[in-house]
This record gives structure tokens, C-alpha cells and sequence, in this order.
């Protein structure tokens, strides 16, 4: 006899089993063990031979799976992420999901003119004051690459303007270990000090190895100095099926998870139990056009392949979605903002990263963020799925209204209706009549205004004036001091 | 002004015991009837047809408030001068001969009452001569009928049609329903078209001349 029936039912999604699981995981260890990885960073190689790794030449090092089951283990299972007043926000791990924007898009369709042009600082405030107030957006990237700031200067510039336009989390790119070290001292002068942001982080550096099976000097330094610093990190690679990595999905996952796992070893070698979130973009390179696909449907298998990994190592896992090869918003965007959304829910991916994103990673159209919000919101509602206790099936009411009856004016639809419907904010569901009558609006159209809307009247908690200053001078003295 | 003021956000919140509770006693203490009415029940129900058309509330807050409203307007109703009558409007709905489907038409009715007028509701499958019959009967000063199938239709026509052959000119017809148009609405000579229960309500609104 079945007993206790679970009051709540919820959509549940993977695609590995625990066998399965297993196998890649032993081939990842094998690749390790016997193929190794290029290491080009002095004192991350003379860190993994003291732990009983084989250092080949050139760089190359073998690492046997006890070292890497250690990594697995000593590595936090959740991270707690806070914002800008310490108040906590994110508790990756699990299969709880967050989504935010990405890094870097060096180009943008303008609010106004609706043109592709160069992106400017003007738009990674833009993003940033978008993201703010939108409340599916959980933490915030630059979004943009300015091209009018100075090169070398544009990720410490990128993030001294978010920090000034949202106290939400930042996921931030840092061109080299000097630069990460002036964002950290802004981040420090913002918290109080060391101690106080490695207690309250609201920042998570964006840092991954080379595909295939390569870690570069400079991911190294920056890796090793989150983790001396306690700096969330998220270490994941961006690996081409059929370039960087073997044309078979499952070949593409096992190289990248080595090399998301290799940079796992050498994170918690430097630092145990330092907080980082790894996992692997593993897409497919298009063979007619050579570009990278950020929405292809292998992308999405190896993405749930991936979740499914992390979850049974116990560790953090970062996730990509809400994101389109189109190069302009149009209905490919739509169909695959969808499709990338639901599915990096239903993985249960943690810092779900890319929200708003066009042209394989090229293209910024800052309206995009809020159409991410508004799917991210009903990809959220499908899965908190719903409650099946007494109340909930209605006996008493169905038999109070009975056959022919009528819902609407029943005390239990409006004691229920705002927790079991979703309500679009901007996806239509006027009746035609209706919708012509106010004026025939698409959502592309409503997406603009409801950009411009924002930027007119919306106020992110200002930041401190001396603490502002503190940035300014922080980003003078480095301006000043040149590379 | 505690009273009136207890009224309006009983009417505002849904919560129809208090809205009764709150016109019960304001009648009690001497509070002029109008100002229970137009300060209290009426401005309440303006300020929740706003909210719903401004998408802040939902239909079933908005009908909650109207049976609110319709709550107070009961006690008050039995102490109404003659002119406070006479601004209101009584209206027959229902559903096209040969249609059951009632969820619209009863929602309609709901914004009517929740709106303040008096609403007489025949239900479903109603023939075009009930309509008329009824409307006679109860003195009503608009017919309002539903369908939404699209075979039903043209018996809205018959309703025009048999009330302009009494000769009933005061009497209106507003038509509504997932398949109507304006240029239906004209085609057959009926006085207005609801494209939604709000839009019912405000074209029932001009008929009356309010």
C-alpha cells in the first residue's frame, strides 16, 4: 500500500542516469590520469606535484583521480552570493535557479535608432539600470564592451558602473590578474574591507580555460587569486563541438568536464573549501558558417548532461540560456529565448548566465533582458508546479458550485488565483478587439517601451558619495599607472 | 467621515460583512444616505474599475468588491429618494436563444451590479419574445444579450427586431460576445456593442446618459 502522499508536484527533468553518470565521470578521469592537461602557470604546476601530480613537460600534467575526488569534496556544495548590502540573495547549489546577464557584447542595437553600432559605456549603465529593476534578474554582467574606454581599462570601468547602478550580485570579467586585483580593491572599498566582502560577496568572477584541455597563465592567475581572496569564482569552459572538442556530444563533455574539473583541483589546491561554480558551455561549431552556436539543441543536451554531473558531485553549476544566434530580435530570438530558459530550468543549473544575448555573443539589445524576465517569470511559475493537498482539489467547492455552475465569484478563486495563475507583464492576451483598440502593439514594441519606461523613471539605491570617490580614485590611479 | 470611510475600503477590499456592517451602521448614526452611496459604495467601485483597467487588480477582486458593493447598496436601496432611483438603470441579460455559454454573460452581469445598476439575469438558451416580455415586465431599460456561438448570432437580430415592433424606443439592446463586431452590432440595429465586461459597462454608462 502506498502512503504519504507528496502534497506538491513539480516538473523533474534529467537525462543521465547514475550509471551513466558514472561513465563519463571515470572517462574524465581517465583523460586526466593519462592524457593530462597544459598548465601554464609556474605556480599551479609546482602546487599540483606537490599533491602527487605528474608534470610530463611543456606544461603538460597528469593528474590521478585521488586528486581529483579530494577537489570534488573539499569544494563548497552551496554558495551564498549577497548583494551590494549584504543581504543575502543567491544560495547556489542545488537545483535552485538564478538567472542574470552576461559579459563582453562589443555590439549593440541602439534603444533610439533601433542600428547595430558599437556599444559605449552609455549602455552597460543602460543594462544595468534594466536589470536592476527587473525582478527575474538575479545578478548582473556588464552586458556590453564599451569600445570608448581605453582597452585595458574597460572591465575595471564596467564594473565601477554597475556597483554604481545596482546593489544586485555582479558577475564581472577581468582582462588579467591585475585588473581583478583593482576590481577586488573597489569591491573591498565598497564592503569595508577584505574581510568583509570575502563574509558578504556580491561579486563572482567570470574566468574559463582553453579548449581543448588547456589552462592559460593568465585564467591560472586569476584563479589562484579568488581563491587566496575567497572571490566567488565561476571556472567553466566554452568548448566547440568538432574544434576545440570531439564532434560527439558525449566526447565534447568529457573533455570539458576535464577541464572544468583540472581547474576544480587547482582552485581548492590553493585554497580549500574557496567558493566556486564551474561546469561547461559544450556547443557545436556550425559547419557551413565556422560561428558559434550559443542555442543549438546539443548545446542543450550536454547542458542537462552537464547539470546532471554536478549535481551528483554535489557542486555549484553554472548555466547558459535566454540567449539567440539571431543577430536582431525577431521570432528565432523568441523561440529560442524559450526553448534555452525552460530547459536551464528544468536542469536545475545555478547561475544561469547569458539572459539577453543576440548574435551568438556579439549582439546587445538591452530591451531583450526585460523579454528574458518576462519568460524567465513563466518558466519559474511551470516550475514551482502546483499543490495537490484537500484545498487545493476543491472538492467543496466543485460540489457548492456543481454542474452547469459558475468559478468566478467563489470565495476560493479569489483566495487562490493569484497564487495559481501567472499574469504576463508584457506578453499579450488581449481579445482582438481589445488589442486593436490600444493601438495594435507587438511585443516587440512593448519591450521598447517598457526599456524606455525604466530608464525614465526607475532609481537604483545610489552608492555612497565617499564611496564613489574611493572608485574614482581607485580607477584614476590605474588610468594614471597604465598596464 | 470614519464611517463612509470604513465603507469605501470594505468595498475596495472585497470584504462584504464589513461593507453591510459599515452601511448598517452608518444608517444607525444618521449618515445621509447619499453620501453612503456616492462617497462610499460608488467612489469605491470607481477607484476599483480604474485599478482593474490600470491591470493592477483582477476579475475576481473586482467581483468580490461589487458583491461588496452590492451588499451596502441593499440596506441603502429601501431608503432611496425617488431621484436616487432613477439614476440607476435595470437591465435584462442573457444568453442567446440556442447558446449555453454563460461565463461572459455572467460576468457581465457582475460589472453591472458591481457598477451600481440592477441587473435581471434570464441565463441561458433565452428566445428573443422572453427578452422582450421580461424587459416589459420588469420595466427594464436595457436588454443585454450574449453568444458566443456564431449560429446564434442572428437571433440577437430577432431581439432588435421584435422590440421595434412594439415600438419600444426607449427600451436599448447591447450586444457582446467573442465573435461580434461593431459593424455586426450596426448591422442588425442594435444600440451598443461590449467588447468586454469593463466595455459593457461603460457603454451601458452612456446609454443612460451617465
Amino acid at each position: 500500500m502506498k502512503t504519504g502522499v507528496s502534497n506538491h508536484c513539480q516538473p523533474q527533468f534529467r537525462i543521465l542516469d547514475d550509471a551513466q553518470i558514472e561513465r563519463i565521470h571515470q572517462a574524465v578521469l581517465r583523460i586526466l590520469d593519462e592524457v593530462g592537461v597544459r598548465v601554464n602557470h609556474p605556480e599551479a604546476t609546482d602546487l599540483l606535484a606537490g599533491h602527487g601530480a605528474r608534470v610530463m613537460g611543456d606544461n603538460l600534467v597528469q593528474i590521478p583521480s585521488p586528486l581529483v575526488e579530494d577537489a570534488i569534496a573539499s569544494a563548497p556544495s552551496n554558495l551564498v552570493i549577497f548583494n551590494r548590502n549584504k543581504t543575502p540573495v543567491m544560495d547556489l547549489g542545488g537545483r535552485r535557479i538564478y538567472f542574470g546577464t552576461g559579459t563582453d557584447l562589443p555590439k549593440t542595437v541602439d534603444l533610439q535608432t533601433r542600428e547595430i553600432r558599437d556599444t559605449r559605456s552609455d549602455d552597460i549603465i543602460t543594462s544595468t539600470i534594466i536589470s536592476d529593476a527587473l525582478p527575474n534578474i538575479d545578478f548582473i554582467g556588464s552586458y556590453g564592451l564599451p569600445r570608448d574606454v581605453p582597452a585595458g581599462l574597460h572591465y575595471i570601468r564596467c564594473f565601477q558602473m554597475e556597483a554604481e547602478n545596482s546593489i544586485k550580485p555582479i558577475f564581472f570579467t577581468a582582462g588579467s590578474e591585475e585588473d581583478l586585483a583593482v576590481i577586488w580593491e573597489m569591491a573591498c572599498a565598497i564592503a569595508g574591507g577584505p574581510e568583509a566582502l570575502s563574509d558578504h560577496p556580491f561579486l563572482i568572477s567570470y574566468n574559463e580555460p582553453t579548449s581543448p584541455l588547456a589552462h592559460s597563465k593568465e585564467a591560472l592567475g586569476k584563479l589562484m587569486f579568488c581563491a587566496q581572496n575567497r572571490i566567488p569564482l565561476n571556472y567553466a569552459p566554452a568548448l566547440l563541438a568538432g574544434s576545440s572538442g570531439p564532434v560527439t556530444l558525449a566526447g565534447a563533455l568529457v573533455v570539458a568536464v576535464a577541464e572544468a574539473l583540472s581547474g576544480l583541483v587547482i582552485h581548492q589546491l590553493t585554497r580549500k573549501g574557496a567558493p566556486i561554480s564551474t561546469g561547461v558551455a559544450a556547443t557545436t561549431m556550425d559547419m557551413l558558417e565556422a560561428t558559434v552556436s550559443y542555442t543549438s539543441p546539443e548545446f542543450r543536451l550536454t547542458h542537462s548532461a552537464c547539470a546532471d554531473l554536478f549535481h551528483h558531485y554535489g557542486l555549484p553549476v553554472w548555466g547558459t540560456a535566454g540567449c539567440s544566434d539571431s543577430q536582431y530580435p525577431d521570432l528565432q530570438t523568441g523561440a529560442e529565448y524559450g526553448f534555452t530558459l525552460l530547459n536551464a530550468a528544468l536542469d536545475g543549473a545555478n547561475l544561469i548566465h547569458d539572459c539577453g544575448y543576440l548574435g551568438q555573443g556579439f549582439v546587445a539589445s538591452p530591451e531583450l533582458i526585460i523579454f528574458a524576465d518576462e519568460t524567465i517569470g513563466m518558466v519559474k511559475r511551470y516550475m514551482r508546479g502546483f499543490e495537490i493537498d484537500s484545498e487545493h482539489l476543491a472538492l467543496d467547492v466543485i460540489k457548492k458550485v456543481g454542474p452547469g455552475g459558475n468559478f468566478l465569484q467563489e470565495k476560493h478563486t479569489l483566495d487562490f488565483f493569484m497564487q495559481e495563475h501567472w499574469q504576463p507583464g508584457i506578453f499579450n492576451r488581449k481579445n482582438l478587439p481589445n488589442w486593436i483598440k490600444e493601438g495594435q502593439k507587438k511585443t516587440d514594441d512593448k519591450l521598447l517601451e517598457k526599456a524606455r519606461e525604466i530608464l525614465a523613471t526607475h532609481q537604483p539605491e545610489p552608492l555612497a558619495a565617499e564611496i564613489k570617490n574611493e572608485l574614482d580614485m581607485i580607477f584614476q590611479y590605474r588610468n594614471f599607472k597604465g598596464d | 467621515m470614519g464611517i463612509i470611510e470604513d465603507v469605501y475600503i470594505a468595498v475596495i477590499d472585497g470584504k462584504v460583512d464589513d461593507a453591510a456592517a459599515g452601511v448598517e451602521q452608518g444608517l444607525n448614526t444618521g449618515i445621509a444616505v447619499d453620501d453612503l452611496l456616492k462617497k462610499g459604495l460608488l467612489a469605491a467601485m470607481d477607484l476599483v474599475g480604474e485599478r482593474f483597467g490600470e491591470g493592477d487588480i483582477f476579475i475576481p477582486q473586482v467581483i468580490w468588491s461589487a458583491k461588496a458593493m452590492q451588499a451596502g447598496m441593499d440596506l441603502l436601496r429601501p431608503h432611496f429618494t425617488e431621484g436616487q432611483q432613477a439614476k440607476s438603470a435595470r437591465i435584462i441579460i442573457g444568453t442567446a436563444e440556442g447558446d449555453i455559454h454563460d461565463i461572459g454573460k455572467n460576468l457581465v452581469g457582475m460589472m453591472l451590479e458591481g457598477a451600481g445598476f440592477e441587473v435581471v439575469d434570464l441565463g441561458v438558451g433565452v428566445k428573443p419574445e422572453q427578452f422582450v416580455e421580461k424587459a416589459v415586465e420588469e420595466k427594464a431599460d436595457i436588454i443585454g444579450v450574449s453568444a458566443l456561438l456564431t449560429t446564434t448570432m442572428m437571433s440577437m437580430a430577432e431581439v432588435v427586431k421584435l422590440k421595434n415592433e412594439k415600438g419600444l424606443s426607449s427600451l436599448k439592446v447591447i450586444v457582446g460576445g467573442a465573435p461580434l463586431s461593431l459593424d455586426f452590432c450596426k448591422e442588425i440595429g442594435a444600440d451598443a456593442y461590449g467588447v468586454d465586461a469593463m466595455d459593457a459597462v461603460v457603454k451601458v454608462k452612456e446609454l443612460m446618459g451617465l
